[in-house]
């Protein structure tokens, strides 16, 4: 198992940097793992996308649909990719604690 | 100790068995180990060890068919470097085939005698997913679309809204409250498919591709049941699930009674559904399949479409995805279209059936273990992206979009990874 430090924390993860154990996911994991593809501050928005991205993987066991991030963030998806310029899977997904997703993501 | 059930081995072995053609034997018997391969291979390229050279990798799987299906390899292995299926040859088929081979096919086109070593490379992965060891993410894939009808289980509901979504979205775009994204229409000239990451995370490509449609006023619809291009069973080498894949899409046209089959910017699921399909489902297509390059490059000529390149400023470069291009026959339409659809066109070192694979090629974007090798191999398309010194990337397959995005943020090289269509809708003029 790979794993990544970010300020002197270690988490276990994927060969892509996803969480391997996506309960150990906290704010703070989220602010590190931003930081560690080059977010340095996490704002309003980046958070709105986060918890909607993390509530939706609590109640359904994956990832939405990138219309229910734009939906009920009121972001328009233009936005969505600067936010997370990794995108919303390999970007805010990862940010989220979410493992990687199915297909070319 | 490493050992293998005889029964195991009879389930890894009847891929050398099962062949209609004589394609398989000729093939795997033929190398002449003159080394051209090597240098031809991105991994070998980016990681100069022995056992990345594609042409030994093709002996990985000819060194199993000499040890069970020749007499010589039977009594005698040791004397022609047949080898035994154990624990330990398994590990190594695995970790070359599957996590060092991107099936980009350069290496068949260096080959001084011509082999279809990718083909090969799939035998050898056929082998293996037949004894139960492909890798759990690529088959995850397969298994989703099996069971949900595309690969990322996204549901009819959420499809549907999405679809929805897109068109309020194309009708504010065109100022026309009738443009539409029809769903599910009987007897139109064009079913156009999609790859499931566009509805589920990237759906710009969707609403650029309806802007087109809308522009050429053309007849078209998307199948709610089924729209799946990718079909990750392909990669697998599991000829009876891509057959499944395969065949929904081919009743699905018949059903809807449509004319052409329009295939979305995929390499892989363009290859497999266009090239591999007939072959797969033993049977010849009745209606046209063609890409959507073909089809924008066809409206550009016949002036269905209009384009302005001044829209587009930006230095903008082609990536040529592999199954699209190399394997794939479709070269000259994308460079035509952007000839027509931006202002400063400049092309890689090499490009075109020579051009290097992103690195996300062979289902390395889904086998997340093999990471670490695909950003090594990528290196060689992100230092070919510098030298161009372009800002926009395009490239006709959404999976080398998102390897260039990765390699975008990894290798700092401040592009945009974009689809032809997304281009094409941009330099679009209304009229």
């Amino acid at each position: 198992m790979a794993t990544i430090e970010i300020e002197n924390r270690i988490f276990e993860v994927d060969g892509d940097g996803f969480l391997a154990s996506p309960n150990i996911w906290d704010n703070e994991v989220a602010r590190l793992i931003a930081k560690y593809d080059g977010i340095e501050e996490m704002n309003e928005k980046h958070w709105a996308i986060v918890n909607i991205i993390r509530n939706n993987y609590i109640e359904n066991g994956k990832a939405p649909m990138i219309r229910i991030i734009c939906k009920e963030t009121g972001l328009r998806l233009r936005e969505i990719y600067e936010l997370f310029p990794l995108g919303p899977a390999r970007g805010a997904c990862r940010v989220a604690g979410l493992p990687k997703p199915d297909g070319c993501v | 100790m490493g050992e293998l059930s005889k029964d195991k081995i009879e389930k890894g072995i009847e891929v050398f068995k099962n062949q209609k053609d004589s394609k398989l034997r000729a093939h795997i018997n033929s190398c002449v180990h003159c080394g051209l391969c090597a240098e031809s291979c991105t991994y070998y390229l980016a990681m100069p060890d022995a056992k990345f050279v594609p042409a030994y990798k093709v002996d990985l799987v000819a060194s199993v068919y000499r040890r069970y299906c020749t007499l010589t390899g039977k009594v005698f292995p040791g004397l022609v470097g047949a080898r035994k299926l154990d624990d330990a040859t398994i590990e190594e088929m695995v970790d070359l085939l599957f996590g060092a081979c991107t099936m980009c096919g350069r290496c068949s086109t260096h080959c001084s005698i011509g082999l279809d070593i990718s083909f090969l490379v799939r035998t050898g992965r056929k082998m293996l997913t037949n004894m139960g060891y492909e890798p759990a993410a690529l088959q995850t894939s397969v298994n989703t679309a099996l069971e949900t009808g595309n690969n990322m289980g996204i549901s009819d509901t959420d499809f549907i809204e999405t679809i929805e979504w897109l068109q309020e979205d194309l009708q504010m775009e065109v100022n026309d409250d009738q443009a539409k994204i029809p769903l599910n229409e009987k007897g139109k000239e064009i079913l156009y498919t999609l790859n499931p990451r566009e509805p589920k995370f990237f759906p710009l490509s969707i609403s650029a591709m309806a802007k087109i449609f809308y522009a050429a006023n053309e007849s078209w619809t998307i199948s709610t049941k089924m729209y799946d291009i990718t079909n990750y069973a392909y990669y697998t080498g599991n000829q009876d699930e891509s057959k499944i894949i395969v065949k929904r899409l081919y009743d699905e046209m018949e059903n809807l009674e449509a004319k052409k089959c329009v295939l979305a910017e995929c390499g892989h699921g363009s290859r497999a559904f266009r090239w591999e399909g007939p072959n797969v489902i033993e049977k010849a297509y009745p209606f046209e399949v063609l890409t959507s390059v073909e089809l924008i490059a066809q409206y550009i000529r016949d002036g269905r479409i209009k384009l302005d390149p001044e829209k587009i400023q930006e230095l903008v470069t082609i990536h040529d995805p592999c199954n699209l291009v190399r394997s794939g026959g479709i070269v000259q339409e994308q460079r035509f279209i952007m000839e027509n659809a931006v202002k400063n066109f400049t092309e890689m070192t090499p490009h075109g059936i020579e051009n290097y694979c992103c690195g996300g090629g062979g289902g390395q974007l889904a086998m997340s273990e093999y990471n670490e090798r695909r950003m090594k191999i990528g290196k060689l398309k992100a230092d070919q992206i510098i030298k161009t010194g372009a800002k926009i990337v395009a490239s006709p397959c959404h999976n080398c979009i998102d390897q260039l995005a990765h390699l975008n943020s990894t290798y700092k090289l401040g592009i945009q990874a974009k689809t032809i269509a997304e281009i094409v809708a941009d330099a679009l003029v209304l009229e």
